[in-house]
This record gives structure tokens, C-alpha cells and sequence, in this order.
């Protein structure tokens, strides 16, 4: 009876929050209906994950009110929140990974109440949950085993295995491929018929328009605005968002593509991944997209091709010479570079500096033979990239982990600009990287096409592949299915190769 | 648009995090004013060389022991070695010529921490288990190569060295110079070269250093083995100063080391630490015995007192990263 009274479940007013002399939020107004999913957007650092922490209780507002179904609330810790029925799903994932994924689930219960383990029961919980949620996961199988896929599940499971009144999203499906994308969406359709709040932080703005009811836009700590999804579409976001226009996502590049290959990759096939019987090839001022499901082997083959991981049988070629890369110290020898998918764990050094993370692939050419750094030449190039690449940031001495994930993004790129490559892999360039910022890496690419360099971008993000590519391969169980050439580029077509069938035929 | 210091220092937040961020130094600088106002013996040059002469063993070790730390290791084998080592000196100048001992007693220092290098970096061993071992190992061998008793020097060369560590020059201990130059040496390599750098940067992350292309491996191998050479330094100048290797020298150092880097706010984790706060670091352990022995304080209580300043300086440090 008392949540048809008020029209709103949530109803965020006049939030503010500075840290230190930094203001963060000023004057928010957030509202959510109950039954209704929510998009919540803004470039990074535009204050979304600070409102997103006040409400669950990470953080703690300096000014304003929540009113959660007519009270207010004013939570001082995540489990209050919790409490409160306000889960998190968080973008880093917080699971741990040597205990079950049953154990997982129901981690803020055990031990609650009780001296001694249900083993049975709560395995039989889980996975009557997890078969709910449409995805195959094992209940008893140990969180480091699962891919990164069934971890973000269980980690939306956890959150959906409470009470939840409102669940909150924070970029749930940069790890999903489109398939597991719609299972997601059937989720999140279900909650919201069991009258659910959902806030749903992306950066897709295909995604917002398919599921959110309404959005809320933050700029810079302040809402820009807040309307019905039917009252807008993508380019009125967008202006709330950057506030300009966006007239071309996918910057035009002119470049003029080689005609011998400059890399080639003929019969690769894995030690230890089910990557096999890989081949193509490469040409200078080419940006070649290869596409595919996750878990297709597409980083697997980029990371085989760099040395990361071990080469059963196989050639590679590099300018028309047979090279072995038997570890990332050769294919960085050769010239060959690599933007790891995951760049907290892998692409950049986080408690380092702007300055260290970048020259930490260049010293060979800012330091004496006995490896004594220049540290005039070292400021001069960090400074100069920094500046190429629009790293928003005042001075290099700035800790990478203070950076937004845009940012964090043109670090890791930096650290291979830094240096001449031949061939560059960019596994999924813009996951998690705001639209403004994903403009800037797109030319930044376009850039290093143009020098004559064989660009390999991996991506997920199908307008993305589809927007920067020449030419696109297509991965399916471990191997190439497929090549479209420009003039074929669809959604449809990718995915048919994705899942290994024919394209049609018209 | 970084604040200068008068602009950082006009707030009273400036101030706290002023202090937050240069701690080890200021509680260095405290120790000290404390030490001279209880004790009048302090500020004598006697007592200052001595406490200079006590240190530099450990300093030097704790120097090796930042290098592993810096990579997220660890090195517990270092006490042990100073033994084993000293012993090997105290054996090898009774038979060379002097030069020829320390040369010979620093390679052999080089090519045991290279045991421990290379069973964490190439056999991935896990440095605290890989260095428990060798830690147990050098005990043992230093107990056996000197049947359990202390090997007197009996050279002019011994006799040699001997002066070299008890004497001073212009007023400090020859002893800690050679601490002094080789916490200059680690500043310059952690700062300026490659070599600093790098284990820097595996230590924040490893698995992004191996795909930047670092020798990951090479690196891990040789702080090990730096830490190995420096143990074998330590062990010249201690031996030297008594004029004998004996198998029960540095007993439980490696803790010592440990714990003055900690103090010095550098992580376990790795990524994070600089030589001049291990410098503090040591000197702060040396000071807090020091004063406590001028106070006449006995030693137990002493390492009660070592270990909750071990524990307010890290909590000290929780400040600092916040």
C-alpha cells in the first residue's frame, strides 16, 4: 500500500560531494520509479560511480537527501545498504577467487545465524539461482576457474540473491559478447516484472535505447537532465553528454594501404588454448578488426602471436621474414606490440606515475649503454604523448590509478606509441572508455595506420569493429570462420561467422 | 599547477599531509631531539660512531632486502648468509691476500642469492619458501666450515681490514661509509636507471611488465643476487670489526632488515619503497636500541618497544595512501 503513495521508490535530491578540494557531485537529482530500468550516463569522471557509492554507502553525502519508499536514508556502509535492499554490481569484480561460486553467492550470509555449514543446501540455492539466471555455471566450481563471463554472472547473481529493491549496474556487459548480452537483458526484464529498480550504468548507448525506460545524464557533477527514453534518442544524449553534437563517431581515415604484407601469420595453432590452424595477414596502414564471441580465442590468438602464451607449430613472418617470438621479450624485439583487454591487470602499472608507466617499453632509446636514464629526453617524450594523446591529467607525476578509464586507456596505448612498432594488436581498445575519449583513440589509431604500421584491433563492440576496420576476421571455436571484406560489414554477418554459419546468400 | 612548499604548508591539511608523506624522516628527526633531551651521552661523538658502527651491518643487508621487496619477494636467507659468509671470509683472507678474500667472499655472496634467484624467478618458487630453505642451508654450512667456532684472522690482511672497520674518517665510521655509498648507489639505480626502474615496475605488476616485454625472470634472478653480494658485504665489515667470522653472527637480521624497510613505507606487496627511507628506516631501529640502552632499558623490553614502533609506523604509512 505505501509504495503506491509516493511516485518515485528512489529520489535523490540535491546531491552534492567534494573529496578534499575536489567537487565531485553539485546538486544532484536522481529519481527512479519502481519497475523501471533506469540508464544512467556521462563520460568518466563525470561523477556516476560517486552517486552510484553514496547510495549504497560507500561513500557519504555532504549535502541532500535520499528517500528510498518515502524514508530517508542515509547509509553509512555497504552493509547498511545491503540491508536496505540496494545491491551493487560493481565493475571490477569483487569475488573471491578461491572459494566456490556457491560460497560466493551467499557470502554475506554464511556464518549468519547458524554454528554449522548446509553444504547441500546452499550448492542447491546456487544453482537452482544460476539456472534461473540462463547462464551454465557449476555452483561448486572454484571462482578462478570460471571466465571472466560466468564471474560478472555470479557476481550479478550475488547481487540478485537478496532482497533487492534496487539494483545497480555499473557497466555489466563490457565482458559479454551479444549472445550473452541478450540473456543479461531477459534478466533484467524479469527483475523489473517483479517490480525491481534497476540503474544501469553504460557507455553503450545501443544497450540504453534497447532496455531503459528513463535516463538520467551527469556532466562534469552535475545532471544535465533527466528524460524519458521514448522523449529522446541517441544524438540528444550525446549532447547532454559532451554538450556538443556528435557529428562522426568513427573519424574517416585516408590512408593508403600497402600492397605486400607487412605481417603474416600462417597455421598458428596453441600449446596450451584452442586456438589452431591460425592464418592471415597484415598490410601496412591497415587496421584489420578481427570479431568473434568471447571465448572465440581471440585474445588468446594475439597474446600467442606476442609470446605470452605457448606456440605449438606455426610461422610468423615480418616483412618478409620468418620470426620466432617465444616470449613478449622477442615480439617487443621484433618490434610487435600489444594493448592487453585487461588494463587494470595487465596494460598499465597502477600505483606508478603517468611518466613510469610510459617509458617503461622505451628506455632503450632514453638511456646510456649502462642503462642510466636521461631523464631530460624521458620528460620530453611522456610529455610530448601526453600531449598527443590528450591525457587529461596536470603533470606526468600523477599516479595512473587516479586517472579515469579513459585515460588509464591512452596510458597503456602511450606505452607502445612511445615506441616505433611494425605491428600493434589492440584487444577491445575502448571497453569501459567514455564516448569522448573513444573518439580520441579512434583517431589515435587512425594515426598509427597512417604511419605505415599493421593495426590488429580485437573488439566486441560491434559498430565499433564495423566503424574502424578494412577488413574483418571473424573467429569462431579457436579459428578463423570467416573474412568479411568492407562492402559485407553487418551485425548479421559477423555473428553468422561468430557462430560458424554461412553468410546468406541473397 | 603542483602546490610549492609555502603553499602546501599555509594550510593546516597541507600541513598534515606534509608530514603523512615525509614520515620516516620526521620521526627520525623526533627520535633524535627526544634521544639528546633524555640523555647527554647522546650527542657525544662516541656515541653517535658507535651507533653508526651497529647499523651498518643491517643497513647494508636491509638495502639487498629493498631490491627483493621492491619486486614482491622476499629475502630471508640474509642473516644466515652474513654467517656463512663471514665465515668464508674470516677462512679465504687467512689464506689470500686481502683483496683476493673480498673478492672471492662477495662473488660466492653473488652465487648464493643467485640459488634463491633462480629457484623463485626460473623454477617459480615462492620466495618466502625458496630463501626459508637457503636461509636453513647457510646456517648449517657456516656451523660446519667453521666446526662450530669462531675463525680468528691471523694475517697482516686481516689485520688490515680489522683497522679499516674499527677506525673512522673525519670523524665517521669507515664502516658506514661504505653503508652510506652503497645506499647512494641504490638511490642513483632505483632513480636514474633502468635497472631500478624496472624492478619497480615488476613489482607494481607483474604480469603487465611481462607483456611490455621485460625480462621479468632476469630481474627477479639478480635482486636476489644483489641481495646475496651485499649480504656478503655486511658480513666483511662485521667480521672485520671483531676480527672473526663466527656461525652465530647475524642472528635473526633478516628480520631486522625487514622491518627497516617497512618502517622506511615501502609495501610487501612490491611496487613501492625508496633506499633513502630505508636509510630512515634503519637508522630509526638503530636509534630506538640506542637510547634504550642509554636509559639502560634490559633487551626485552627494548623489543617490545621495537615492535610497536614497527606497528605506529605502518599504521603511520595507511595515512599516507589514503
Amino acid at each position: 500500500m505505501k509504495n503506491s503513495e509516493h511516485e518515485y521508490r528512489l529520489e535523490m535530491t540535491g546531491i552534492s560531494k567534494s573529496f578534499g578540494v575536489v567537487s565531485v557531485l553539485k546538486n544532484v537529482n536522481l529519481k527512479v520509479k519502481s519497475g523501471e530500468i533506469h540508464a544512467l550516463l556521462g563520460e568518466n569522471g563525470a561523477g556516476k560511480s560517486t552517486l552510484i557509492k553514496i547510495l549504497s554507502g560507500v561513500h557519504q553525502k555532504d549535502t541532500g537527501t535520499v528517500v528510498l519508499d518515502g524514508q530517508e536514508i542515509t547509509p553509512k556502509n555497504t552493509h547498511e545498504g545491503q540491508v536496505l535492499g540496494i545491491n551493487v554490481v560493481y565493475q571490477e569484480l569483487s569475488l573471491v577467487n578461491d572459494l566456490s561460486v556457491a560460497e560466493n553467492i551467499y557470502l554475506h550470509k554464511l556464518g549468519a545465524n547458524k554454528t554449522w555449514m548446509n553444504w547441500k543446501g546452499l550448492i542447491k540455492d546456487a544453482q537452482e539461482l544460476l539456472d534461473s539466471l540462463d547462464f551454465k555455471i557449476n555452483a561448486s566450481a572454484k571462482v578462478k576457474d570460471l571466465s571472466i563471463v560466468q564471474k560478472q554472472v555470479v557476481e550479478i547473481a550475488k547481487a540478485i540473491s537478496e532482497d533487492t529493491k534496487i539494483l545497480i549496474l555499473d557497466e555489466p556487459t563490457t565482458v559479454f559478447d551479444p549472445k550473452d548480452v541478450k540473456k543479461l537483458f531477459n534478466i533484467l526484464f524479469k527483475l523489473k516484472e517483479k517490480g525491481t529498480s534497476i540503474i544501469y550504468i553504460s557507455h553503450h548507448l545501443d544497450e540504453i535505447f534497447k532496455i531503459a525506460d528513463s535516463v538520467t545524464v551527469l556532466r562534469d557533477g552535475v545532471d544535465t537532465g533527466s528524460l524519458a527514453i521514448a522523449d529522446t534518442d541517441k544524438d540528444g544524449v550525446i549532447h547532454l553528454m559532451i554538450g556538443r553534437e556528435l557529428k562522426d563517431l568513427y573519424p574517416k581515415r585516408d590512408v593508403k594501404i600497402g600492397e605486400v604484407p607487412i605481417f603474416e601469420v600462417k597455421n598458428l595453432t596453441a600449446k596450451d588454448t584452442m586456438v589452431h590452424d591460425v592464418s592471415f595477414h597484415v598490410k601496412p596502414g591497415e587496421v584489420l578488426g578481427i570479431a568473434g564471441l568471447g571465448g572465440s580465442g581471440r585474445t588468446e590468438t594475439a597474446k600467442l602471436i606476442f609470446g605470452a602464451d605457448k606456440k605449438k607449430s606455426g610461422t610468423l613472418i615480418l616483412e618478409g621474414k620468418e620470426i620466432v617470438t617465444n616470449s613478449p621479450v622477442d615480439a617487443a624485439r621484433y618490434q610487435i606490440g600489444f594493448v592487453s583487454e585487461d588494463r587494470k591487470e595487465e596494460g598499465v602499472f597502477l600505483p606508478l606515475s603517468i611518466r613510469r608507466n610510459i617509458s617503461v617499453t622505451s628506455f632503450d632509446s632514453i638511456s646510456s649503454k649502462l642503462g642510466f636514464i636521461n631523464v631530460e629526453s624521458e620528460y620530453k617524450k611522456v610529455l610530448g604523448l601526453i600531449e598527443k594523446l590528450n591525457i587529461k591529467t596536470p603533470n606526468s607525476e600523477i599516479n595512473v590509478k587516479n586517472l579515469s578509464g579513459g585515460n588509464q586507456q591512452k596510458v597503456a596505448l602511450a606505452k607502445w606509441l612511445s615506441i616505433e612498432s611494425k605491428v600493434i594488436f589492440i584487444d577491445e581498445p575502448t571497453r569501459g572508455v567514455d564516448v569522448g575519449a573513444k573518439i580520441e583513440i579512434y583517431k589515435l589509431i587512425n594515426e598509427v595506420a597512417k604511419k605505415g604500421v599493421g593495426v590488429v584491433v580485437i573488439s566486441s563492440d560491434m559498430p565499433e569493429i564495423m566503424g574502424i576496420s578494412d577488413r574483418i576476421l571473424v573467429m569462431h571455436e579457436g579459428t578463423f570462420y570467416g573474412e568479411l571484406p568492407k562492402e559485407k560489414f553487418s551485425e548479421e554477418n559477423i555473428l553468422r561467422y561468430s557462430i560458424g554459419e554461412p553468410l546468406k546468400t541473397i | 599547477m603542483t602546490l610549492t612548499l609555502k603553499q602546501q604548508l599555509s594550510t593546516p591539511r597541507g600541513i598534515l599531509a606534509f608530514l603523512v608523506k615525509y614520515n620516516t624522516i620526521f620521526i627520525f628527526l623526533l627520535l633524535v631531539i627526544f634521544s639528546a633531551l633524555i640523555s647527554d651521552v647522546f650527542f657525544t661523538s662516541v656515541n653517535l660512531s658507535n651507533l653508526l658502527k651497529q647499523v651498518s651491518g643491517i643497513g647494508i643487508i636491509s638495502i639487498g632486502m629493498l631490491l627483493v621487496i621492491l619486486t614482491g619477494g622476499i629475502d630471508l636467507s640474509v642473516g644466515s648468509m652474513v654467517a656463512l659468509l663471514a665465515v668464508t671470509f674470516a677462512i679465504l683472507v687467512n689464506i689470500f691476500m686481502l683483496p683476493v678474500a673480498i673478492l672471492f667472499t662477495i662473488i660466492i655472496g653473488f652465487g648464493l642469492g643467485s640459488i634463491s634467484g633462480y629457484l623463485v624467478a626460473y623454477q617459480k618458487m615462492a620466495p618466502f619458501v625458496a630463501t626459508l630453505a637457503l636461509m636453513t642451508i647457510a646456517r648449517g654450512m657456516s656451523f660446519i666450515y667453521s666446526k662450530g667456532s669462531p675463525v680468528t684472522f691471523t694475517t697482516v690482511g686481516g689485520q688490515y681490514m680489522s683497522n679499516f672497520a674499527n677506525n673512522s674518517t673525519l670523524g665517521v665510521p669507515n664502516i658506514a661509509i661504505v653503508f652510506f655509498i652503497i645506499v647512494i648507489m641504490a638511490m642513483v639505480m632505483l632513480r636514474y636507471n633502468v635497472f631500478g626502474r624496472l624492478i619497480i615496475a615488476i613489482g607494481s605488476n607483474e604480469e603487465a611488465s611481462r607483456l611490455s616485454g621485460i625480462k621479468v625472470n632476469k630481474y627477479k634472478f639478480l635482486v636476489y643476487a644483489i641481495s646475496g653480494a651485499l649480504a656478503a658485504t655486511a658480513a666483511i665489515i662485521v667480521a672485520s670489526r671483531t676480527n672473526l667470522g663466527s656461525p652465530n653472527m647475524g642472528m635473526a637480521w633478516e628480520l631486522d632488515a625487514i622491518a627497516a624497510v617497512v618502517i622506511g613505507g615501502a609495501s610487501l606487496n612490491g611496487g613501492k619503497g625508496t633506499a633513502i627511507n630505508t636509510l630512515m628506516g634503519v637508522l630509526i631501529l638503530g636509534l630506538i636500541g640506542n637510547i634504550l640502552n642509554l636509559l639502560n632499558v634490559p633487551s626485552y623490553p627494548q623489543q617490545v618497544v621495537k615492535g610497536a614502533i614497527i606497528i605506529f609506523a605502518v599504521l603511520l604509512q595507511r595515512f599516507e595512501s589514503k
